[in-house]
């Protein structure tokens, strides 16, 4: 595969196809993402965007095309090994861990980035428990970073919805990753939760982090986004700007009489 | 104001405990506190295995009755001393718990649970037909004593030292690795193995390395077994162990390192007692009294008490601190 012209893509994806049985959730869609950029992808129900998350996350392998990140084609690379190559992810359901509190589980993130192996936890090593100890304090600036380093203690259980969410944003964080992939991060946040994770995204991408989110809150999109890319029953219908997409007839016939801000 | 028992202090006094018990008790308490020791052990391992990695796995008493054949064979047999015929053992079922476990790790849940059991039946048949090597249902016959150097293992009380050590190394090696990074993987892939593996974790890997770390660990605890009873047979190594660890699993409480441990106390303190009392009274069925009694307690835990004995002391401890925080606040 020749190389694109531009190098400051990181995500390159190449016709990406997925199936589930019969169904084409997600159906030769390409797009690239530039480093240090804000995209998002839209669509209804259904449309396979975290579908599209899933694929270059490694979670599933795809039916057909490629994925590239930082010019390397990991298309059917193991989760852990894409993980470890620095894309992050949060998940549409959080899917934290729930045997663990709240710093434990952001901990967990800075696993590819710490290396005492069994017999050196087991026995407590002087250099685990120097690890652990900085891996600790690395978690801890991640809590701060999305201000919950409060309920650092807690069981994640006991937390609501918004801050779950949270803790699944400072959990990838931990990972120092290059791409941060984020599911649905404003589904069921009040509207001023909205405004502190707007506020979050641009921090990050200030310190360097690309940012690929896939959501329905439409005024969060349009505000945040530099790209926006719309998917309908697995097909990409339109990628711009959110003014070329808000005015774009096909985006406005897939959403169907449904007005588009 | 701070809570009085702190958990540092409650290990140091459990720990003088175990070390002063022989000193002050008869031959038949220490033989007791002795299998404790070994099969407390084991319950950690399965335990761990079971409800904090959320493997399902029933083969702990295979890796334990494997463990206990390899050091006694090669101690008859004079092959290699026995304290190296433990950790031939301990290699032996290492290696074989990863041929067994690579490709059985792959399945979930009951699945999982249905192969092992199949692994443990295969090898209690497997030893009893083997009958020129491992002498077959009558059992392995003439194991020489545990011997370091020119000190040898012969009284309960050197065993109960040698057994209580390896059952609280074992415990204070899990605890860490618990508390480690490799705990949290554990637990991140017991919790959710997509999101596990979205942090870098190779979950098959871990899955693998926690189950060939508890294997080991049995067939240690197997070995010392054996040269305690200096004998060995079959049947000890099926269905009625698997029963055994579980009851301690399930009253004691897998959540925890140390319930398995706590468990495997009370079950077998329980038992003697029962035959102790229940002996004269109901002479001829001391075995139906025991697995009746063992029935109802673990329904009446699973009710009362899910998280068992160790979840039940650590919310009291919890809600203890809590109420002394709040008085030590206003």
């Amino acid at each position: 595969m020749e190389r694109r012209p531009k190098d400051n893509i990181l995500l390159d994806v190449r016709g990406l196809i997925k199936h589930f049985g019969g169904i084409k959730a997600v159906d030769r869609v390409t797009f690239a993402i530039e480093e240090g950029s804000i995209i998002s992808v839209i669509g209804p129900n259904g449309a396979g965007k975290s579908t599209v998350i899933n694929v270059v996350s490694g979670i599933y392998a795809p039916d057909g095309g490629e994925v590239h990140f930082q010019g390397e084609n990991i298309t059917g690379v193991p989760a852990h090994e894409i993980a470890s190559k620095g894309i992050g992810r949060t998940f549409q359901l959080e899917e934290l861990f729930g045997s663990l509190s709240v710093l434990e589980n952001v901990m967990v993130g800075c696993h590819t980035r710490s290396r005492s192996d069994v017999l050196a936890c087991g026995f407590s090593l002087p250099s685990a428990r120097s690890e652990e100890k900085r891996v600790r304090d690395e978690a801890m600036e991640c809590l701060k970073e999305v201000g919950l380093e409060q309920r650092a203690h807690d069981p994640v259980s006991s937390l609501p919805l918004g801050e779950r969410k949270l803790v699944g944003i400072a959990r990838a964080l931990s990972m120092k990753p290059k791409l941060l992939m984020l599911d649905e991060p404003a589904g069921g946040r009040a509207s001023h939760e909205v405004e502190r994770l707007i506020h979050l995204i641009y921090a990050l991408r200030d310190q360097g982090i690309t940012l690929f989110i896939v959501e329905h809150n439409m005024p969060f999109v349009m505000s945040l986004s530099e790209r926006v890319i719309v998917l309908d029953e697995g097909c990409k219908i339109a990628e711009g700007t959110p003014d070329e997409v808000r005015t774009s007839k096909d985006v406005i016939e897939a959403y169907l009489g449904e007005e588009v801000y | 104001m701070k809570p009085v028992l702190k958990p540092k202090l409650i290990w140091s006094i459990l720990v003088a405990l175990i070390l002063f018990i022989p000193l002050v008790a008869g031959s038949y308490v220490i033989s007791v506190m002795c299998f404790i020791a070994v099969f407390g052990g084991l319950a950690v391992g399965m335990g761990l295995l079971m409800e904090q990695a959320g493997l399902f796995s029933l083969a702990h008493p295979t890796w334990f009755g494997l463990g206990a054949y390899v050091s006694g064979i090669v101690a008859v047999r004079g092959i290699a001393p026995p304290w190296l015929g433990s950790i031939i053992g301990a290699v032996f079922v290492g290696f074989v718990s990863y041929i067994v476990g690579a490709p059985l790790l792959r399945l979930r849940g009951y699945y999982l649970a249905c192969a092992t059991f199949g692994l443990l039946l295969i090898v209690e048949i497997s030893l009893a037909q083997l009958g020129s090597l491992t002498g077959g249902h009558e059992g392995l016959m003439g194991i020489p004593p545990l011997a370091l150097g020119a000190f040898v293992f012969e009284t309960d009380v050197h065993y109960y030292y040698l057994s209580w050590a390896l059952c609280l190394a074992t415990l204070w090696f899990l605890h860490n690795l618990m508390g480690s990074r490799i705990g949290r993987a554990i637990k991140a892939f017991s919790g959710s193995e997509v999101a596990a593996k979205s942090m870098g974790i190779n979950v098959t890997r871990y899955k693998l390395k926690v189950f060939i770390l508890t294997a080991v660990m049995a067939s240690l605890a197997g070995s010392v077994y054996t040269f305690y009873l200096r004998f060995t047979q079959p049947g000890i190594f099926g269905f009625p162990l698997l029963v055994e660890l579980v009851t301690m699993i399930i009253i004691g409480g897998g959540k925890t390192i140390y319930g398995p441990l706590l468990g495997a106390f009370v079950v077998m303190w329980m038992r003697e007692l029962i035959h102790m009392y229940l002996g004269g009274l109901l002479p001829r069925m001391t075995g139906e009294v025991d697995a009746i009694f063992f029935g109802v307690l673990i329904i009446v835990i699973l009710i009362f008490m899910p998280g068992g004995l160790a979840g039940w002391a650590g919310r009291l401890f919890e809600e203890r601190r809590k109420v002394l925080g709040e008085a030590s606040q206003g």
